[in-house]
């Protein structure tokens, strides 16, 4: 703070030009950003646009002269073996990222609440303990979750994925949902239960409504982390019929495949309900992080 | 430092003080209900793994997954791991991985957050699409860059080939030199974003009048970021530092889709190696005992992930 009282009144009138000069700065700045962010993502779908033998061209054709949708069609064809697989692939991720996000908002909810309004003790050993799980890869608990799942008959099944995927949105669903959750005034719980409301129906009636954006954005985060979750699927899963998109595209692009156009289109399907989701519900999602994650 | 917080936190029943620690938990029984679940899942996926990997890092395990013939070796897995010379380097890789992609990350993510903070048209748009890699599944993102980098018919090198720089499409993910520093750079294009939400959330803390107030003593754009704006986002900055510090120290899908470790384990990290070494050549001892390495270096990240949330924690109790 002081360093601003010293600044001498003469440096007053040169003000205004630094000031462009960093606007400008973050103009350039954001350009640049953007060409980053946008190109890899145009040059997918120009990819996935071109013929198979038009992609294999050097020098590249930058703009497909024949533009075809023959990929596309590949995949979301059912009579096809490859639109077979991937519609069923699809189909496998929105069910494990469904019931994952239903499951995880369940769980986390009264969590959180207990986490904002409770104190028993080792109330907040059990918090950063379930946050310490955002620590740790995946990949040191495949083995013992692999042994674990045979144990619980679950290998091969959804109900692994579901499972494990649970546990990796709880830590940050659990601490979104308690910042919204400190931010409720306490009061109007309590006037609801003078009215005579259990502590359960001044919870459901009162404080649930009140952190939908919270509960949104939880649902979201659990939904896209769920939707791209790899390792485990690939580890968990070997019935073809069972595998989720990130591994199953995997599975028909072998490695060395020249099918690019396909395999762009194909990522470009897989990532066009998380986009959207995203974008349509993103308020909610920068809001959570304002209020929970920030605020703190 | 004083903390300018905009409103006292809710208000909290205080515990009762001076009664038994068991007393207590007895009294508010019902409150453990709420957190069961949560704690049954997180039990079930978490301790029991960590317990068993300890276990396994202490014994000679045959290959498949017939884990009833293993053998003790006391800690011999240990000192096979560190007299290894992959292991310096892929740590070496695992550091420079995490390093660059954090630092880099971090201040795209800055400068992004700063620039789109002030109004202008076209921000929304902008932000989102700035957003978008951090969306989609790595998987897509590792397909995408490596169709880029395609050592034939790449755009990148089509490009540079166009542009009469190279006479040839440079070999970016088959090359030992360039392989890391290309995976780091779709490393950061996926994780940028993350850090440019969670500051541009911080920015939004960040009070105006103060701003204004220092803009009006003829504090220069410099001077006002770095005295009035930057202190206001040090919590959330270290927060995110760290989170993403954790989220690239564990990172697998780029480099293993990407290039599986290679070439000549050029592009192997920690995480990469551990699962080579235990899917790849079952060796299910040796992976354990990294792992067990693994828990210890980001228990010691996680000692400082938890201060710097606990210390907001603990402001919050005071406000």
């Amino acid at each position: 703070m002081s360093a601003i009282a010293d600044t001498p009144a003469a440096a007053r009138p040169r003000r205004r030009k630094p000031i462009d000069g960093w606007r400008w700065a973050g103009r350039g700045f954001l350009v640049l950003m953007l060409l980053y962010t946008a190109v890899p993502m145009i040059w997918m779908l120009l990819t996935s646009i071109k013929s198979g033998f038009a992609a294999m061209q050097f020098p590249p054709q930058w703009w497909p002269s024949e533009p075809t949708l023959a990929s596309y069609q590949k995949l979301l064809d059912p009579q096809n073996s490859v639109g077979q697989d991937f519609l069923r692939f699809f189909w496998n991720s929105l069910f494990v990222s469904s019931v994952t996000t239903v499951l995880s908002v369940a769980v986390a909810v009264p969590a959180a609440y207990a986490f904002s309004r409770f104190h028993f003790p080792g109330r907040r050993f059990l918090f950063f303990s379930v946050l310490l799980r955002n620590m740790f890869p995946a990949v040191i608990f495949l083995v013992p979750l692999f042994i674990l799942m045979r144990f619980l008959g679950l290998v091969n099944t959804h109900g692994s994925l579901i499972l494990t995927y649970m546990t990796f949105g709880l830590p940050l669903a659990i601490w979104l949902l308690k910042g919204f959750y400190d931010n409720i005034p306490i009061q109007l719980e309590q006037a609801a239960r003078i009215d005579g409301a259990t502590r359960f129906r001044a919870f459901l009636v009162i404080v649930m409504p009140l952190s939908m954006p919270g509960i949104i954005a939880t649902a979201i985060y659990s939904f896209i982390g769920a939707w791209n979750e790899y390792i485990y699927a690939y580890t968990f899963l070997t019935r073809n019929d069972q595998l989720t998109l990130p591994v199953g595209i995997q599975r028909f692009f072998s490695e060395n495949t020249t099918d690019f156009p396909g395999l762009m289109a194909a990522s470009f399907m897989m990532s066009v309900p998380v986009v959207v989701l995203f974008l349509v519900l993103q308020r909610y999602f920068v809001r959570a992080l304002t209020e929970g994650a920030v605020k703190h | 430092m004083t903390t300018v917080t905009g409103e006292a936190g809710a208000p909290r029943r205080t515990p009762a003080a001076r009664s038994g620690v068991l007393r207590q938990a007895w009294i508010n029984r019902t409150d453990y209900l709420y957190v069961l679940p949560a704690l049954v899942v997180m039990l079930i996926v978490i301790a029991y793994p960590i317990y068993y990997t300890i276990d396994l890092s202490f014994f000679k395990t045959p290959p498949g997954l017939q884990l009833k013939d293993k053998v003790f070796i006391g800690l011999e897995n240990y000192t096979a791991i560190l007299t290894s010379e992959v292991f310096w380097r892929v740590t070496l890789n695992t550091i420079i991985w995490t390093l660059a992609s954090t630092v880099v990350s971090f201040v795209f993510g800055l400068g992004s957050a700063l620039a789109l903070h002030r109004d202008f048209i076209g921000r929304g748009v902008l932000r989102a699409i700035l957003i978008i890699p951090w969306v989609i599944s790595a998987v897509a993102a590792s397909y995408i860059w490596k169709w880029i980098y395609h050592s034939d018919f790449g755009v990148i090198g089509a490009v540079l080939v166009e542009l009469g720089l190279l006479s040839r499409p440079p070999n970016f993910i088959d090359s030992v030199n360039t392989v890391l520093p290309s995976l780091i750079v779709v490393n950061v294009w996926r994780e940028f974003p993350f850090a440019m939400i969670m500051l541009m959330a911080g920015l939004q803390t960040v009070p105006d009048q103060l701003l204004r107030a220092a803009q009006v003593d003829g504090a220069s754009a410099w001077q006002r970021f770095w005295h009035v704006t930057f202190p206001h986002l040090r919590s959330v900055s270290t927060v995110t530092v760290l989170l993403l510090a954790v989220a690239n120290f564990n990172s697998f899908i780029i480099p293993w889709i990407m290039t599986g470790g290679g070439p000549s384990n050029a592009s192997h990290i920690w995480i990469t190696h551990i699962y080579e070494l235990a899917f790849g050549r079952q060796r299910w001892g040796v992976a354990a005992a990294y792992s067990v390495l693994l828990f210890i270096i980001l228990m010691t990240l996680g000692y400082f992930y938890v201060r710097a949330l606990s210390r907001g924690e603990r402001k919050e109790a005071e406000g």
